[in-house]
């Protein structure tokens, strides 16, 4: 049985959704996993103790169209300080668009990494729909979807799954309007404020 | 405006009319987007972290021209450009609109604009690929009404902006 190094690439890792879907993950994974925040400073550390493991499971979320800059330099870091035993390479990836589809570039470029740097690439986990999906009627969804994942795991068998909230695209951006506006609440900001066309004035 | 972002110092005369904005990204201070959308929710237009990006965002929507000069890693934009780009989405709201067919984000003051990226490197026809790609995704996320890609060497860089430049005074 291999051992799977759960590595979070979100820049805000401790407070980050893709936190949440790591500890969904590891609840269902019979395969024995080890959970890393990705820090600036833990890059040459996450390297060497990647020697460990048979599997690495990277979850991270897509910033601008593709890969998060931090998590960027870390393959950059890993590029030039490999493990002399190369895990298998797996990605789940969530964005905040509706469709899942929009994460595709991100999943090429890890694609081209593993190439590039003699890892093979396992299981591949496309979300859509963002920050709500695990806080609304649709969480079950993602939830199925991550321990789909996380049997591929089990049995060796590495698969490319997506999933998304099953909304029309008109519903979806009712929801999330919602979800925003609740969310500008919090630091008493209203839907009007954060409406605003100005850009630094 | 136009205006010219490179990841590196360009051996380029950039004529000093007003008209064209040009920054180095690599000669300013600009620290990793931490997604802590605060931008959107809490100081709606305005980064928290006051660092250069502060100044380059504001001359991005206000741009009806760009020209991105970037290296290219795993085909997409190496980290330089990547870290001002993130930097980037105060110019945009949390809230989501349906735009080409699918869901983006709403743009606060905008400029659409024509966008040129030079990307160099060592680039495989696979990475040339990817890249066209997120260019063509980057068009619906940052306005792009049409745009060019040029793909060279490290080499031949000051050459192709000094082409688009020269194209751009036409």
């Amino acid at each position: 049985m291999g051992k799977i190094m759960i590595i979070n690439g979100s820049p805000r890792a401790p407070k980050s959704n893709s936190k949440r879907y790591a500890e969904i993950f590891s609840k269902y994974c019979v395969v024995e996993t080890e959970y890393f925040n990705l820090t600036k400073k833990n890059h040459l550390e996450l390297c060497s103790k990647m020697n460990e493991f048979t599997d690495v499971l990277f979850v991270f979320p897509l910033y601008a169209d593709s890969l998060p800059v931090g998590f960027l330099n870390f393959l950059k870091v890993l590029e030039a300080n490999p493990p002399a035993h190369k895990p298998v390479v797996s990605i789940l990836i969530n964005c905040g668009f509706l469709e899942y589809q929009q994460n595709e570039v991100a999943v090429r470029m890890m694609k081209v990494f593993c190439k590039q740097n003699g890892y093979s690439l396992g299981s591949i986990l496309m979300l859509g729909s963002g920050e709500a999906i695990l806080d609304g009627p649709f969480k079950f969804i993602a939830v199925r979807k991550i321990r789909q994942l996380a049997r591929t795991f089990a049995n060796g068998n590495y698969r490319v799954l997506h999933s998304t909230m099953p909304l029309p695209k008109k519903l979806f951006l009712k929801a999330s309007t919602s979800y925003w506006i609740n969310y500008g609440k919090r630091f008493g900001t209203t839907k009007e404020q954060m409406q605003t066309m100005k850009i630094e004035e | 405006m136009k205006l010219i972002l490179s990841d590196k110092p360009l051996n380029v005369s950039v004529p000093q009319d007003g008209e064209i904005r040009y920054f180095d990204l690599s000669a300013l201070k600009i620290a990793n987007c931490m997604g802590c959308f605060g931008c959107w929710t809490k100081t709606p237009g305005k980064c928290v972290i006051r660092d250069d990006a502060t100044k380059v965002y504001p001359c991005i929507a206000s741009s009806e021209k760009v020209l991105y000069v970037s290296k290219v890693k795993y085909g997409g934009y190496d980290t330089v450009m990547k870290t001002m780009l993130e930097r980037a989405i105060p110019v945009q709201q949390a809230f989501i609109r349906i735009h080409n067919g699918e869901t983006h984000h709403v743009q606060r003051a905008v400029v659409p604009k024509q966008a040129t990226i030079v990307a160099y490197g060592d680039i495989s026809d696979e990475e040339k690929d990817i890249f066209r790609q997120l260019v063509a995704r980057n068009a619906s996320n940052m306005s792009f009404t049409d745009y060019e890609i040029i793909f060279t060497t490290e080499a031949m860089l000051d050459d192709m902006v000094k082409k688009t430049l020269q194209k751009w005074e036409k």
